[in-house]
C-alpha cells in the first residue's frame, strides 16, 4: 500500500511518515500544495493524509482538484479546525475521514486502515485467503493459526495481494503501489519477493497469470 | 457597557416640546390678531361715522342757506335717528351767543356743548362729547354766514353705537379665532405625531435586529432619519467585524498552537522514559487548555452577535449526508418534516456543532442505525425547534444521563478536554436558552431532544 503525506510541518510530516513507513506502507512525502496536489494527480496512491493548511494551495483546494480530474483514492483530512461546520465543508470536499490536531497517531493509522479496507471492499479488519489470515491492525500473517514472520516488504506485497483478493495484479501496478518514488524501481526485486512469499506460505497461494501478473485466489 | 448606560437618560419628549411650542406661538398670534382686527373694524366704523356726519353738515348747510332764514321749518334732514329723542343724533342751528335758531327733534332735555378752539382748514370744528344721557357722541360743527349774521351748524353721531359694535365684534372675533387655535392645536399635535412616526419604526426595525430577527436596520426612513439608521447599520457592521476579527486571532492562535502540540505529543508518544511521559501528560494538558479556551472564546464571541439564523432542515440533511461518509456502517434516516419548520434564531455554525456533535455521538454509540427528525413545538410564548437524535446503542442509565446534564457545571469550572463534545453543544444550547434532554429511545439506545429558539414565521418567510 503506498501513501501520500501533505504536510507542511517538518516534524509532523516526519512522524506521520515514520509511523506510516512502520505500519507497512510505503510513503511518499510532499511539504506544500502544489507539490502534493502533483504528485496525488501522477502517482498512483491508495490513500493520502493531507493537511488543510497548506502553503501555496490550501488542502481544500487540491482535494476538489484531485476530485474534479476524477481521482478517487480515499483522503483523509488533517486539520486544527475541528469545528462541525469545519468538517462538513471538508466532506462536501470530496475527504473521506476527518482528523483534528492534535491527533494521537494510532488514531491516524486507524482511519487509514478503515480508509483502505472500505476502498477495497473488505468489511474486516482480517483479510483471509485458504489458510493464510491477515490482520490489518497489527500486521499479522498465520498459516493454519501458525505465525508466520516476514519482512516489511514481504508484508506489504502480500497485504496489497490480499487486499485485492480475486483479482490479476500486474507487476507494474505492484511496483507502483509498494515502493515510495524514491525507490530504486526495479521490477526483478518485485520477482524475488514473489519468490520468498511463496516459500514462507501455502504453495498454492499466489499465482502467476502469464503475461499479466499475480493474483490471490478467491476462496 | 454599565458606565454607557447610566450616561443614557430619559427627559422631555420632541413630540410635547413640538406641541408646546406651536401653541404658544399660536395664542399668542390668535390674540394679536383679534386685537388688530377689532382695532380696524372700529377704525373702520369711526371713519364712515364722520363720514356720516360731513355729509349731514353739509346737507343742513345747504339747506339754510337755500332757505336764507335759520328758523325755517324746511329745514331738516331725513335720517330719522334725528328725529328720535336721546338717539345721540342731534342737530342745531346757533349763532355765537348760544342762541338757538333750529334744532332737530330729536334734541329732548339737552344742552347741545358749545365747541371752543379754532376751527380746522374747512372752517370745522370736532370732538368728542358725552350728552346728558352719558351717550358718546361724535360732534361737528361749521360756521356759515347769511348775510349780514353768522351761524354755527352742529351735527352730532352717536359714537356708543360703534363702540358697542366693536365689542360685539371682538367677542364674535376670539370666539372664531379660539375655536381656530383649538383646530390648529389639535392638527399640531398630530402633525407632531406623524414626524415621529418614521422613529419608531426605526425603533421597532433597531428592536428586530437585537431579537435575531434581521441582520441590520431595514425599511424607507425620511432624509432626516436615514442618516441614523445607516448609522446604525454601520455600527453594526464594525461590531461583527471586531468580534469577527478578535475570533479569528484566538481561533488562528488556538489552531495555530495544535500542530506542534502534535509534534510534542507523537515524538513523545514513540519514545520511553520520564522525560517522555512529563511532554505526553503536559501536552495533554496543553491540548485540553486549548480546545476549552478556543470554545469559550467562541461562545464569548457568540452572544455578542446578533441578527442571524440559519434553516435546520438545510444543516441536518448536510449532516446526515457527512455521517454517511464518516460511520459507513451506520443507516442514518433523517425524516424531513412535513410542513414548514421555523429557523433556527442564530449562527448556522452553532447549530452545525450542536447537532454534529449529537448525530456523530449517535452514530458512535449505535449498532447500525439512527434516526434524525426535526419539527416544531408550540410554546406558551414562543414556537420553539424540536430536533430528536436517537440511536439502537446500549443507551445512558438515567443516572449516567443526569450526570452528563448536571446543570449549573459550566465549562470553565470542568476539567478541560473532559467529555463527548457534549460541553460544547450544552454550553451553546444555554446560550442560545434552550434545552437538552437525553431519554430513552424506542430504538432501545439513547434519544436527545434539543429544543431551540425559532425566529418568528413571518421573519422567516422573508427569505
Amino acid at each position: 500500500m503506498r501513501i501520500l503525506v501533505v504536510e507542511d510541518d517538518t516534524s509532523l510530516n516526519r512522524q506521520l511518515k515514520d509511523a506510516l513507513t512502520d505500519a507497512g506502507y510505503a510513503v511518499d512525502v510532499a511539504f506544500d500544495g502544489e507539490e502534493g496536489h502533483y504528485l496525488g494527480e501522477t502517482e498512483p496512491y491508495d490513500a493520502v493524509v493531507l493537511d488543510i493548511g497548506l502553503p501555496q494551495m490550501d488542502g481544500l483546494s487540491v482535494l476538489e482538484s484531485w476530485r474534479r480530474q476524477g481521482k478517487t483514492m480515499p483522503v483523509l483530512l488533517l486539520t486544527a479546525r475541528d469545528r462541525w461546520s469545519d468538517k462538513v465543508q471538508g466532506i462536501d470536499a470530496g475527504a473521506d475521514d476527518y482528523v483534528a490536531k492534535p491527533f494521537h497517531m494510532e488514531e491516524v493509522l486507524a482511519r487509514l486502515r478503515a480508509l483502505v479496507r472500505r476502498a477495497a471492499g473488505l468489511a474486516s479488519n482480517e483479510i483471509t485467503a485458504g489458510a493464510v489470515r491477515l490482520d490489518v491492525r497489527s500486521g499479522r500473517v498465520t498459516v493454519d493459526g501458525q505465525a508466520v514472520k516476514l519482512t516489511s516488504h514481504e508484508l506489504r506485497l502480500l497485504s496489497y495481494l490480499m487486499h485485492h483478493k480475486g483479482k490479476v495484479i500486474s507487476r507494474t501496478e505492484l511496483t507502483e503501489h509498494l515502493y515510495d518514488q524514491d525507490f530504486d524501481r526495479d521490477s526483478n526485486t518485485i520477482e524475488v519477493f514473489v519468490g520468498r512469499l511463496r516459500k514462507k506460505l501455502p504453495e498454492d497461494c499466489i499465482q502467476t497469470v502469464r503475461g499479466l501478473g499475480y493474483q490471490i485466489a478467491e476462496d | 457597557m454599565a458606565a454607557e448606560t447610566a450616561v443614557l437618560k430619559r427627559k422631555g419628549s420632541i413630540t410635547a416640546s413640538l406641541f408646546w411650542l406651536s401653541a404658544g406661538w399660536l395664542v399668542v398670534a390668535l390674540v394679536a390678531t383679534g386685537f388688530l382686527l377689532s382695532d380696524l373694524y372700529s377704525r373702520a366704523l369711526d371713519t364712515s361715522l364722520s363720514d356720516t356726519l360731513d355729509f349731514h353738515l353739509e346737507s343742513l348747510a345747504g339747506a339754510v342757506l337755500e332757505s336764507g332764514d335759520p328758523t325755517s321749518n324746511a329745514i331738516s334732514l331725513a335720517d330719522p335717528r334725528f328725529d328720535r329723542p336721546r338717539s345721540g343724533w342731534y342737530w342745531a342751528i346757533r349763532d355765537a351767543n348760544g342762541t338757538l335758531y333750529n334744532l332737530s327733534t330729536s334734541v329732548v332735555g339737552i344742552d347741545l356743548p358749545v365747541m371752543m378752539g379754532p376751527p380746522d382748514a374747512l372752517g370745522r370744528r370736532t370732538a368728542v362729547m358725552e350728552d346728558a344721557f352719558g351717550t358718546n357722541m361724535r360732534v361737528v360743527e361749521r360756521t356759515i354766514t347769511l348775510a349780514p349774521n353768522t351761524y354755527q351748524v352742529v351735527v352730532t353721531g352717536n359714537l356708543s353705537e360703534i363702540l358697542q359694535l366693536v365689542e360685539e365684534f371682538r367677542g364674535q372675533a376670539f370666539v372664531v379665532l379660539g375655536a381656530v387655535g383649538v383646530m390648529l392645536a389639535i392638527m399640531s399635535a398630530i402633525v407632531a405625531r406623524i414626524a415621529m412616526r418614521p422613529i419608531a419604526r426605526l425603533s421597532h426595525s433597531i428592536e428586530a435586529v437585537r431579537s435575531g430577527e434581521s441582520g441590520a436596520v431595514t425599511g424607507t426612513y425620511p432624509v432626516e432619519i436615514a442618516p441614523l439608521a445607516e448609522e446604525v447599520n454601520e455600527l453594526l457592521r464594525s461590531n461583527t467585524q471586531i468580534i469577527e476579527r478578535a475570533r479569528n486571532q484566538v481561533g488562528n492562535l488556538a489552531h495555530g498552537l495544535k500542530t506542534p502540540i502534535a509534534v510534542l505529543r507523537n515524538e513523545a508518544g514513540a519514545r520511553q522514559g520520564a522525560l517522555a511521559d512529563v511532554v505526553l501528560a503536559q501536552t495533554d494538558k496543553m491540548s485540553g487548555l486549548v480546545s476549552t479556551y478556543l470554545d469559550r472564546a467562541r461562545l464569548a464571541a457568540r452572544t455578542a452577535v446578533v441578527g442571524k439564523r440559519a434553516d435546520p432542515a438545510t444543516v441536518l440533511l448536510r449532516l446526515t449526508r457527512v455521517m454517511g461518509k464518516i460511520h459507513p456502517k451506520v443507516d442514518v434516516r433523517y425524516d424531513s418534516p412535513e410542513g414548514a419548520v421555523p429557523w433556527f434564531r442564530g449562527d448556522e455554525a452553532d447549530l452545525e456543532e450542536i447537532t454534529g456533535n449529537l448525530l456523530d455521538n449517535a452514530c458512535k454509540w449505535s449498532r447500525g442505525e439512527v434516526r434524525v427528525r426535526l419539527g416544531s413545538e408550540q410554546g406558551e410564548t414562543a414556537t420553539s425547534l424540536l430536533i430528536r437524535i436517537e440511536d439502537n446503542g446500549a443507551g445512558l442509565s438515567e443516572e449516567d444521563a443526569q450526570k452528563v446534564l448536571r446543570r449549573g457545571v459550566r465549562l470553565d469550572e470542568k476539567t478541560p478536554g473532559s467529555g463527548l463534545g457534549l460541553d460544547i453543544v450544552k454550553e451553546l444550547v444555554d446560550v442560545y436558552g434552550g434545552s437538552l434532554q437525553l431519554k430513552r429511545s424506542t430504538l432501545g439506545g439513547l434519544l436527545a431532544e434539543l429544543r431551540l429558539p425559532t425566529v418568528r414565521a413571518t421573519s422567516a418567510a422573508k427569505g
